[in-house]
């Protein structure tokens, strides 16, 4: 799959996506004593080796695998036991060209990965209570950066009409404990995010 | 007088408060409110569930910053406001900004301080919480833990290689009974031998009851077929909650798998592996997991603890903003409310600075400024009531001397009143008249001073010493006489004139003295034709008597002594008895007169036309008449008067004969006498008026004045008594005389300075009428002023 040329709504979309990520920046109380403590353009740097959408007739099925390095924060965070999540997002949207293009379906995924120091494995547990023990990080971590055919939306969730797929993954900081999100908010370690947009064919 | 309420109970109601009040509830609410919010911040810090606290903690945050943006909001509005006020020197806002800042400075003070304090307490004792020592103590834990696993395991495995090599080395293959045996011996939960591929060939222990045992992973076959023995711990894996951990330690368990030699090199023999499961003691699994869980909080927590510290530091950081502010909105509100009263009170001292005494309004509070308003609104009234008394007496005194001034004025007697020191303090305008000098002019002046009045104010000033020494029996507070006040009338003192003065002198309080006099002029003028007729009428009577006789015995001489005498003698008989009774013929004239002047006949009064009467007078002067010196001018329908006929005869022929007499000497002289008729405002006749009019010399001022008494005359020849007899009929029939000159008067020679505008004028007024019950009820000054 080739990725598509720019396209007006899409642009749109990004934007208003940028406008959303520096609101729930600006959400953070710590910046906000703080003061600007970091910029994300320092952030830790993740690529996707591969990204597949296909439509067919049982639905939208996303293939994808990323690559990334983990931050010292992150790293030293799982080194010490602390879960940290990696959140994967896929939303389908119709274009629309009188009105904000239409979102017709989402999917996430949710991985949380822990550092079990009793028996020296990496626990990786999936939203459906699926968990499995790895003996390295990497392998944990690569268990949580890849899917193959993913169920994005169902064949009937899509119709005729011109369809593009937003793709994120991110390490969420969200669903870490509060005073932890207050504390690293800002921090170029923790802001870990790959995004993709493509039109579906 | 004045009793409409007042202040007090009953007082208007105090103006309402002022929409800065309404202000101050709202603000005073908003500031409650926020003080509750940090509260409930604060509680959910205090209350031991800091997950709650964490949870609520962000919109917390922005509610509370809101809140603190509007309290700012409304400070810097209401601080404007204040500020605004004073630089406009609005009253009042400088105390207010005063009570305001000292209230907010009592508010912040504390505040700030506590804030200080706070701060270093909670970054402090944050950083307390991450001591090295608990990290070691946990890390070491950690270790304990997974030493004493990593013991069973390893210890488990030597176990199971050994126990495989047995069953390998005993080509008796597998027998139930020996793995019970190996069991027991081994002290496992479960022992299995099983195939290459995993299948479970033979398998005894507790989990058997049943199910079979838990197949074993490819990947761990394979490492035993590597590494001969291969074990592991399972069913420790975090599942975060001590429940969970418990349970989980209650499933913990070892498993070792060791590939059994094969001692018959057949091919196609299997390869079988020897699975040994062992659990771990329920206690010391869950007792690892507890302190693996407990690392990972500590973990967790030290790395949230920047975040945490800036949390709670927000929190105080807040509550301080909160706090402050509310202390602000307070201070700004309890001064207000403080200096209300303080305010209405100032202003209304201004307002009774500037002299508005209106009711004050009170300020309605039970403490001490209440009451001082209250106090302060009845003063007011007080002071107002007692200005209004004052202004009412002072109106009252107004009047009573404008009263007394006009009739000071109005006094036909004059009145000096002199100070201590003699000096003419208040002089009315009769004064003035009477003494004919500008003695208003003289006020702080003596009387001595006053020209021409040297010698009367000096027996005056004698009179009041006298007075004030040795008061006379019966004059205990006045004394009174009379002086005669000569005036030098001309520079030559051809004619003096004088006026005769009752004084009456009495002692004022404060030394000042009190001088009123009359002119009794006219008084004395009348005494003296009193006297007059009194001599006239004896005068009459013994001169009368012998006058007859006189003229008999003349003509008896000349009768007898006629024939005798001859020549020269009879001619001097002759002259001599003729010039007798000429002479006796006059003297019976004058004695006439003078018996017509002072026993005139007794009047009898009948209904008279007057007109008739000066037509009947007029008859006598045909002469006169023809030659155009005497005119009539007479009324139609005059109403008839009551009077004498006879008299009024007299009347006015002595006036007629007057007039003519001062026009004797004039070629053009002119005489008119005219009748007519005086009417009131209400067109009714009040008097009917005789007037007789020359164009003569007119009269002498010194005539003018006494021209009634007897014997003042203007003519060479005539016994003056004309004018008198006039005035005496014109008192009996109640009748006024007027006399006057028209034009100017002459000068003191008795030239006359202008022809066409001089002459003399005498009136008459009758207002005895007829018919005049209608008329003298109307009028009855009219009657008695004739008297």
């Amino acid at each position: 799959m080739t990725s598509l040329p720019p396209h007006g709504s899409l642009r749109r979309r990004s934007v208003l996506r940028a406008l959303g990520i520096a609101a729930s920046r600006a959400w953070f109380p710590g910046l906000w004593f703080a003061g600007a403590a970091g910029q994300p353009a320092g952030a830790a740097e993740g690529e996707l080796t591969s990204f597949e959408v296909v439509r067919d007739e049982d639905g939208v099925f996303l293939g994808y695998s990323v690559n990334f390095e983990l931050g010292k924060g992150p790293e030293d965070a799982l080194a010490k036991s602390v879960p940290l999540f990696f959140v994967a997002e896929a939303e389908i949207y119709r274009d629309r060209w009188y009105w904000r293009d239409r979102r017709v379906a989402h999917a996430t995924k949710v991985w949380k990965i822990v550092y079990q120091p009793l028996t020296s494995t990496y626990r990786v547990t999936t939203v459906g209570g699926l968990s499995q023990n790895y003996p390295t990080r990497e392998e944990a971590i690569a268990a949580t950066s890849r899917s193959v055919r993913w169920k994005v939306a169902e064949a009937a969730q899509l119709d005729d009409g011109r369809h593009y797929l937003e793709f994120v993954y991110r390490l969420d900081i969200n669903l870490l404990p509060r005073p932890m999100q207050i504390g690293i908010a800002g921090n170029p370690d923790w802001q870990l995010s790959v995004k993709r947009t493509q039109r579906i064919a | 007088m004045n009793d409409e309420p007042r202040l007090g109970a009953g007082g208007p109601e105090p103006p309402p408060l002022p929409r800065r009040s309404r202000w101050a509830w709202i603000v005073s609410t908003l500031a409650a409110l926020g003080a509750g919010l940090v509260l409930a911040f604060l509680l959910g810090i205090a209350t031991s569930n800091p997950a709650l606290y964490e949870r609520h903690y962000v919109w917390l945050f922005w509610v509370n910053v809101a809140l603190a943006s509007a309290l700012v909001a409304v400070i810097v509005i209401a601080g404007v406001r204040m500020l605004w006020r004073v630089s406009r020197g609005r009253f009042g806002s400088r105390l207010l900004l005063k009570l305001a800042a000292i209230f907010a400075l009592v508010g912040i003070l504390p505040g700030v301080l506590i804030y200080a304090v706070s701060y270093q307490f909670v970054s402090r004792s944050i950083e307390t919480w991450f001591d090295v020592k608990v990290e070691g103590a946990l890390d070491a834990g950690l270790n304990l833990g997974r030493g004493t696993i990593d013991a069973i395991v390893s210890d488990l495995a030597t176990k199971t290689r050994l126990a495989a090599e047995r069953l390998g080395e005993s080509a008796s293959s597998a027998e139930p009974l020996s793995l019970e045996r190996l069991r027991e011996q081994l002290s496992a939960r479960e022992i299995a031998v099983v195939g290459g591929s995993g299948q479970t060939l033979l398998a005894t222990g507790s989990t058997t009851s049943g199910l079979m045992p838990e197949r074993v992973p490819p990947q761990m076959l394979r490492q035993a077929r590597a590494q001969r023995v291969v074990s592991q711990a399972e069913g420790l894996d975090e599942e975060g909650t001590a429940a969970a951990a418990a349970a989980a330690g209650a499933s913990a368990r070892v498993r070792a798998v060791a590939l059994i030699p094969s001692t018959n090199f057949a091919l196609g023999e299997q390869e079988r592996f020897l699975v040994v499961t062992q659990s771990i003691a329920p206690g010391l699994a869950a007792n690892a997991l507890a302190v693996t869980n407990a690392y990972r909080e500590y973990q967790q927590r030290a790395l949230a603890r920047s975040g945490l510290r800036k949390m709670y530091i927000g929190t105080l950081t807040l509550a301080l903003v909160l706090a402050v502010f509310g202390a602000l909105l307070l201070a700004i509100a309890l001064s207000n409310q403080l200096a209300q009263p303080l305010l209405l009170l100032a202003e209304g001292v201004a307002q009774v600075a500037r002299g508005d005494f209106s009711s004050k309004a009170v300020f309605k509070s039970r403490d001490e400024l209440g009451g001082l308003t209250r106090s302060f609104a009845e003063m007011t009234t007080q002071l107002s009531d007692a200005r209004e008394l004052v202004h009412r007496s002072v109106v009252q005194v107004e009047g009573a001397r404008a009263n007394l001034q006009t009739i000071l004025d109005n006094l036909t007697a004059g009145v000096i009143v002199f100070d201590r020191n003699g000096a003419i303090d208040t002089v009315n305008p009769g004064a003035t008249r009477i003494l004919k000098l500008p003695l208003s002019a003289y006020k702080g002046r003596r009387l001595d001073e006053v020209a021409g009045l040297g010698g009367f104010a000096q027996a005056v000033w004698q009179r009041f010493e006298l007075h004030a020494e040795s008061p006379e029996a019966g004059e205990r507070d006045h004394w009174q006489d009379s002086f005669e006040l000569q005036f030098a009338a001309t520079a030559d003192g051809r004619e003096r004139d004088s006026i005769t003065l009752l004084v009456r002198g009495a002692a004022m309080p404060q030394g000042a003295r009190l001088m009123v006099f009359d002119d009794i002029t006219e008084l004395v003028s009348a005494q003296r034709v009193e006297a007059w007729s009194e001599v006239a009428r004896r005068l009459a009577h013994e001169i009368k008597n012998p006058l007859t006789p006189i003229q008999l015995s003349a003509e008896r001489l000349q009768q007898k002594l006629g024939g005798k005498l001859v020549g020269a003698d009879q001619g001097m008989l002759e002259r001599s008895v003729t010039t007798i009774v000429n002479q006796v013929q006059a003297m019976k004239t004058l004695v006439n007169e003078f018996r017509d002047y002072a026993r005139l006949p007794a009047s009898s009064f009948d209904a008279l036309d007057v007109n008739a009467l000066v037509v009947e007078v007029l008859g006598l002067y045909g002469t006169a008449q023809e030659s155009g010196r005497l005119s009539a001018d007479l009324a139609e329908s005059l109403p008839a008067i009551v009077g004498d006929g006879t008299q009024l005869r007299q009347v006015i022929h002595n006036l007629v004969q007057n007039a003519l007499d001062a026009v004797a000497e004039q070629a053009d002289g002119r005489v008119r006498i005219v009748t007519e008729a005086a009417k009131n405002e209400s067109g009714d006749v009040r008097a009917v008026r005789l007037v007789v009019v020359d164009n003569g010399p007119g009269f002498s001022e010194k005539v003018l004045k006494r021209a009634f008494e007897p014997y003042v005359t203007t003519k060479k020849k005539g016994t003056g008594l004309g004018l008198a007899v006039v005035k005496k009929i014109a008192d009996e029939h109640g009748a006024r005389v007027r006399i006057a000159n028209i034009g100017a008067p002459p000068d003191a020679a008795g030239n006359a300075l202008a022809d066409s505008a001089r002459g003399a004028q005498v009136s008459l007024s009758f207002s005895k009428l007829a018919t005049t019950v209608r008329v003298a009820a109307n009028e009855p000054v009219a009657t008695s002023k004739a008297h």
